[in-house]
């Protein structure tokens, strides 16, 4: 079946049996189709879908931590060609690592840094991590990681 | 020639916002550059999580100044996805006009910024000259030149009257005109095309790999625009091109976004002329039911994103932001290598720095 | 003795180069807001402007050379002052040589020694990149214009400006016989003046301010002053050596017809800064060498052949 402009059969036929079907999800991010994936198959994924489905945009690289899952960090991956695509991934909080992804697509190099500064997650694979948004000299804990209460 | 670092920024006549560029030069020609941001991070993003839907239709409002209208649009569609709200048909068109606005706007404001940097300054007062004439429909629509607070979660917060129409296309017709003038220089003054052409020439293949976006990426052949590929209300019924260049030069970054000023006036008078009648407001409760959302949009820079996820409660559990010049930073270190000092301005300038977006 | 002072405080001589540069000044300014769509500034902005530097704190980095600084800008002042006392006003000079064009444009030409090496002692990076172009730009523009300038000479047989302007009463201005040799010229006087399209030792948008960069106070209005006092130096010349009326047409009509060329030209310099983009120094040393000097060589050849 086809869910905008993406075929979720050929797109699951392709990943072969790396992911299950049930992995890969319509409705829990509106107008997203959601692919979960361990965080070890992150390479390989997405090679396939650049390689095989043209799937080079990546928007943007999201992490977040969920009040439902405590110990665990969500980092999400937002491609998009004609429809959105999302690789969502848990790394625990303890020891978050990914593997870069700016080998093969060079634009996700800020995205990484971001969520690098923000989250701290570690990414693999790549020179080094400096900072983007925050200053040099940040020693503090990683500012989204840090609970504020609202006003 | 001995190499020579010089930094540029974070404060310096070239530069609109802060940001750091220190650039390594062996006489007249560029090395290369190393990029630095986030002076002007306000950690919008974390804001959100304390403040309330309505008090972040405020915040994502002051993100950017040149394209304010295009974030509060989003994230109020964003909520209003999550809250299932349907919109009355009124609401969409007066956000897109405003839309429209802003990018006729944006990139008046823009080509003035390129000229005045290459010396040109007669464009640059001739450009703002004319962007005034939009900046007062604005104002007589909204309230506010710049910052507009058109939007609310469930609507919007003005109504045309009936005198607002007529008013809007006689600005239309009027700037259509002038933007003739323009399109002349721009097409035909020598100097201009001297310093604009063949600067900086990035294939779509590169455009591809930074994953650019809006008429950056358009300019290199890239043919992406949320409007058409992802459109919001009332887009599928409106007529429009998408306006793309083989070329990638700053010379044709200049000449897609001066079209897409014409493009823009066009759509302006096509939602004037068939807006329906209605009410402009649904009303919204304040705690939205858990879920998450995606929400792209064509921003005057390119593909605007949101994710927000709602835990239930009257505060978002998480608002993620991407605006459009990011991805285009990435690429400027790469523009940035074997060009003269004098291409600078215009390289910098061909890619229409948001910094305040950039940052958030 | 009183005559000589006269000659050198009051007219030619300090004063009236001062008022003429401030008049220069507000006109150009005037002028480029008006093609901007602008008001401009009322007529005595120059001299508010003046006043306003006065009043301001003159720092330098560390590291400037202090005794430069406050002498680069004297000498040119001395230099472009004392070229305007050469140069004859509606057919008057109170002093004149064989020779003096030669060096009226020598000394035209120190400021733009004088600002390249301001730039070098400011200490500053932007200083310095803004001196190393203005030096460059010399080089492009310098020929031809001495090239275009010695044609008038060759026409009228002499190297005095004074003769050459007044034997025009006989010949005709020179500009109907060397058109090409007067738009080299105004050509030239744009790259002299550092003005737009060929400002570009003072790129705002490259190199903040040039060699000027780290100037302020009573040492940039002096600098100022020098720019303006250049561009009514070189326009004066120019009109004496191209189209001087003063033998041709009635005494009384000579003075008005002086100063009414002399603002034609302002206007010309002002248009040219309006209409064109910067050019690149590349650009401009292209133009320069493969352009404007085989033009002006081409000129000279003319004149010499026509006085054969």
């Amino acid at each position: 079946m086809v869910v905008n402009t993406i075929d979720i059969d050929a797109l699951f036929n392709a990943l072969g049996g790396e992911i299950d079907r049930d992995c890969i999800q319509q409705d829990s991010i509106q107008n997203e189709v959601v692919i979960e994936i361990p965080a070890e198959k992150l390479l390989e994924v997405s090679s396939v879908l650049l390689d095989q489905f043209d799937l080079y945009h990546l928007s943007t690289i999201t992490a977040e931590e969920r009040a439902g899952d405590p110990d665990y960090l969500a980092v999400q991956y937002n491609f998009w060609k004609g429809s959105g695509l999302t690789l969502l991934t848990r790394l625990e909080k303890d020891s978050p690592v990914l593997r870069s992804l700016t080998g093969m697509i060079p634009g996700a190099d800020f995205y990484e840094r971001e969520v690098a500064e923000m989250f701290g997650v570690q990414f693999t694979h790549r020179a080094e991590t400096p900072p983007l948004l925050l200053p040099d000299d940040w020693d503090g804990d990683p500012p989204m990681l840090q609970k504020e209460e609202p006003k | 020639m001995d190499k020579m670092n010089i930094p540029i920024g974070p404060q310096h006549p070239l530069l609109k916002e802060p940001l750091r560029l220190n650039i390594e030069i062996s006489g007249e020609r560029v090395l290369g550059g190393i990029l630095r941001l986030g002076y002007v991070h306000r950690g919008i993003e974390k804001l959100a999580q304390t403040r309330n839907y309505n008090q972040n239709v405020s915040l994502t409002e002051r993100v950017c100044g040149i394209c304010s209208h295009v974030h509060t649009t989003t994230f109020c569609r964003a909520v209003e996805a999550l809250l299932g709200l349907e919109l009355p048909e009124r609401v969409h068109y007066i956000r897109a006009l405003m839309c429209e606005m802003e990018r006729i706007h944006s990139h008046l404001l823009w080509l003035g910024i390129l000229a005045k940097h290459i010396g040109l300054e007669m464009v640059f007062m001739h450009t703002w000259h004319d962007r005034e004439s939009i900046l007062d429909v604005m104002e007589e629509l909204s309230g506010g030149r710049v910052a507009h607070a058109v939007n609310q979660i469930g609507g919007v917060r003005f109504d045309l009257d009936e005198d607002h129409g007529p008013m809007v296309d006689s600005t239309v017709k009027k700037l259509k005109v002038d933007y003739e003038e323009l399109l002349d220089v721009i097409e035909h003054d020598t100097t201009l095309k001297a310093r604009t052409q063949g600067i900086a020439p990035l294939s779509a293949e590169d455009m591809k790999k930074y994953c650019v976006v809006g008429p950056v990426a358009r300019a290199s052949g890239v043919d992406v625009d949320m409007r058409r590929d992802d459109p919001m209300p009332p887009y599928d019924k409106l007529d429009f091109q998408v306006i793309t260049h083989p070329d990638g030069d700053a010379w044709s970054r200049t000449y897609v976004r001066l079209q897409e000023i014409r493009q823009s006036l066009h759509l302006c008078k096509q939602i004037i002329d068939d807006i329906p009648e209605g009410p402009i407001s649904v009303r919204a409760p304040r705690k939205v039911p858990a879920g998450e959302v995606v929400m792209r949009s064509e921003a005057p820079r390119g593909e605007l994103f949101y994710y927000l996820r709602s835990d239930g409660s009257e505060y978002p559990a998480r608002l993620k932001i991407r605006t459009p010049t990011l991805p285009a930073l990435g690429i400027l270190p790469e523009q940035l290598s074997e060009i003269h000092i004098a291409d600078i301005p215009v390289v910098l300038a061909g890619i229409d720095l948001c910094i305040a977006c950039a940052d958030r | 003795m009183a005559e000589s002072l006269f000659y050198l405080l009051i007219f030619p001589g300090i004063s009236f180069q001062l008022v003429c540069g401030w008049f220069f000044e507000w006109f150009d300014r005037k002028l480029q807001a008006r093609f901007q769509r602008r008001v401009g500034p009322r007529w005595f902005q120059p001299l508010a402007d003046l006043l306003k530097l006065f009043s301001k704190e003159d720092l330098l980095p560390s590291g400037a050379n202090e005794f430069a600084a406050a002498a680069l800008p004297l000498v040119s002042l001395g230099a472009v002052l004392t070229a305007g006392v050469y140069v004859p006003i509606a057919g008057f000079s109170p002093a004149s040589f064989e020779g003096d064009l030669i060096v009226i444009v020598f000394l035209l030409s120190v400021p733009t020694l004088a600002y390249y090496l301001a730039g070098i002692i400011s200490a500053g990076i932007y200083s310095v990149l803004g001196g190393g172009r203005s030096l460059l730009q010399f080089f492009s523009y310098e020929v031809p214009l001495l090239v275009a300038l010695s044609g008038p000479a060759v026409m009228a047989g002499s190297w005095s400006i004074r003769e050459i302007s007044s034997i025009q009463a006989e010949m005709g201005p020179f500009i109907l016989f060397q058109p090409i040799g007067f738009i080299l010229a105004v050509v030239g006087l744009i790259g002299k003046l550092k003005r737009s399209p060929l400002d570009i030792p003072k790129a705002k948008s490259e190199v903040v301010a040039g060699s000027l960069t780290e100037f302020g106070g009573v040492k940039l209005a002096i600098w100022n002053t020098v720019m303006n006092i250049q561009a009514v130096v070189g326009i004066f010349l120019l009109v004496n050596l191209y189209s001087s009326w003063s033998g041709i047409v009635a005494p009384v009509l000579a003075v008005p017809v002086f100063f009414l060329e002399s603002v034609l030209m302002i206007f010309v310099l002002s248009a040219a800064s309006a209409v064109f983009a910067r050019l690149r120094i590349d650009q401009l040393a292209g133009l320069g060498w493969k352009v404007l000097v085989p033009l002006a060589l081409l000129q000279l050849l003319v004149v010499i052949l026509m006085g054969v």
